[in-house]
């Protein structure tokens, strides 16, 4: 039987790597952020896991800032404002 | 984390194919993902006070140990049974047999291709649909992997949906309309919503190429229509990367996700058309929520049958309320009805914004009550029999002419998150 050539309709990715920040060894006295993505019950998640942060492993302050709804970015001054005021922010991502 | 902050993400067991691929496809993939039973919405305070140990016994084994990040960064990568294929380019070949069922049997095991038979995109076929236009020229990366959308591309999948050359332009015309941050094409592509892009053709372009405006103009039939509205879904799949449970995470998905375009039924229109230039607008919609009004024979009578079947406590519409939009394609008997009453265009808009609209006391009962989006104003209302606009303004309802004889119109309604863009269909060469 005769064989056909056909184009992947797959594209290639163009992106740069970049090296994340490691997290800190230590946590005691530490700011922990997070970003409210607005979805239901991920307030009261970052809550209880700033709560367990606390207890366990000495952190200071937890700040929970949320974006308008999910499906926008953060706005550029909420990013610059938890990036300048923490040691280390989580973002909320999906449902 | 650009800012030098150390930083991680929190999501759930079935999002963690979508983070992983969107992870990897920005080069962060090292990024700490801490990842917690779905669901996570809608359980209860001891259910997520579990999810919270979940991602603190995660947090736990990867703190202080840059090696143990990097394990923990691979181990929720392979532990995915839902990671991507490799990606490959787009001048990637396959040599297979010279037999369709053989060409469709290779597409679907690669995931290549919506489970409906192919054209084969053969270099001749590409050429030929390409019709001289630059083959490198990128429009951008499409979301959610962020693959390059060449002219290649998106024509490889053109001849895979059967376009004809004649379309082509359409077809990019649309892509770039959907690559405006307006549009929120990640939005759309990753959503749990059942999001498709609606592509309305307008100008004389629509009937050169075969867009069908008439009687089912959503349904099959049309070769224009069943076409474009293809190649922009297998675009969205192939180019876009959104496949569905992975990174398309529409829970039920709908059937406008095969084929969604038409064109506007522009003689039929009392109004003219919406848009009379050669272009395209496209509007992250549901699929067509049929308005069934038989017996009236004023313009009242068939726009209160349209704003009911606008408003329902299930629809996405008004929980963002900024960026949240209706459009109306009435059926040309219907839109004979409202005209003959003196209404213009703006008429029918400013009535539908200010009759679709559903008391606060509804609006309590479930939705997304709790997760929306709204003005200080609406913020404010106390009264619960106060009715509260579902679109922020008149211009926010689109109104356009489609189909043909009886009495039935549609409402589609937005994601509540992308807005109608709309660009000029232009030659490629």
């Amino acid at each position: 039987m005769t064989r056909i050539r056909v184009l992947s309709p797959v594209s290639a990715v163009r992106s740069e790597n970049l090296a994340a920040p490691p997290l800190p060894d230590d946590w005691a006295g530490r700011t922990v952020g997070f970003i409210d993505n607005t979805k239901h019950n991920f307030d009261r998640l970052a809550d209880e896991l700033g709560a367990l942060l606390r207890a366990r492993y000495g952190v200071t302050a937890v700040l929970r800032r949320r974006k308008a709804n999910a499906a926008v970015a953060a706005p550029p001054e909420l990013v610059a404002e938890l990036a300048q005021a923490c040691d280390v922010v989580f973002t909320g991502s999906g449902d | 984390m650009k800012a030098g902050t150390p930083a991680g993400l929190i999501g759930t067991t079935a999002f963690q194919g979508l983070a992983v691929s969107e992870l990897a496809a920005l080069g962060v993939s090292g990024l700490p993902l801490l990842v917690v039973q779905h669901p996570l919405g809608g359980e209860r305070p001891e259910s997520v006070a579990r999810r919270a140990h979940q991602a603190l016994e995660q947090l736990t084994s990867l703190i202080g140990s840059p090696a143990a990040q990097d394990e923990i960064g691979r181990a929720a990568a392979t532990r995915s049974s839902l990671s991507p294929p490799t990606v490959e380019s787009a001048l990637a070949a396959l040599d297979t047999v010279d037999d369709p069922e053989a060409v469709l049997a290779e597409f679907v095991a690669r995931q290549w291709c919506d489970g409906l038979p192919i054209i084969p995109p053969t270099e001749a076929r590409v050429r030929a649909l390409l019709g001289g236009a630059p083959p490198d020229r990128s429009l951008g990366p499409l979301p959610p992997l962020w693959r390059t959308a060449t002219l290649e591309a998106l024509a490889v999948n053109a001849v895979m949906a059967g376009c004809e050359p004649a379309a082509f332009p359409v077809l990019v015309a649309a892509v770039r309309a959907m690559l405006d941050p307006a549009f929120n094409l990640y939005g759309v592509q990753a959503t749990t919503h059942p999001v498709a892009p609606l592509v309305i053709v307008h100008g004389p372009v629509a009937a050169r190429i075969g867009v069908h405006a008439g009687s089912g103009c959503f349904g099959p039939g049309f070769r224009a229509n069943a076409t474009i509205g293809r190649a922009l879904r297998l675009i969205l799949m192939n180019v876009g990367g959104a496949w569905p449970g992975r990174h398309d995470m529409a829970t039920q998905g709908s059937p406008a996700k095969f084929a969604y375009c038409i064109a506007e039924h522009v003689d039929a229109s009392p109004w003219g058309p919406l848009r009379a230039d050669d272009s395209v607008t496209v509007f992250g919609g549901e699929p067509p929520h049929n308005v069934n009004d038989h017996v009236s024979t004023t313009a009242a009578g068939i726009l209160a049958t349209v704003a009911d079947t606008a408003v329902s406590l299930g629809s996405n519409v008004g929980w963002f309320l900024a960026q949240s939009q209706l459009l109306l394609v009435l059926g040309p008997e219907h839109a004979a009805t409202i005209a003959g009453d003196g209404f213009s265009r703006t008429d029918v808009q400013r009535y539908v914004f200010e009759h679709a609209r559903l008391p606060l006391r509804t609006l309590k009962l479930g939705g997304m009550w709790g997760m929306q989006d709204w003005p200080a104003s609406l913020r404010a209302v106390q009264d619960d029999d106060a009715l509260l606009p579902q679109v922020p303004s008149p211009d926010d309802v689109l109104v356009i002419v489609a189909g043909g004889p009886g009495k039935h119109s549609s409402v589609v309604p937005n994601c509540t998150f992308s807005r109608a863009v709309s660009r000029p269909v232009e030659p490629l060469t």
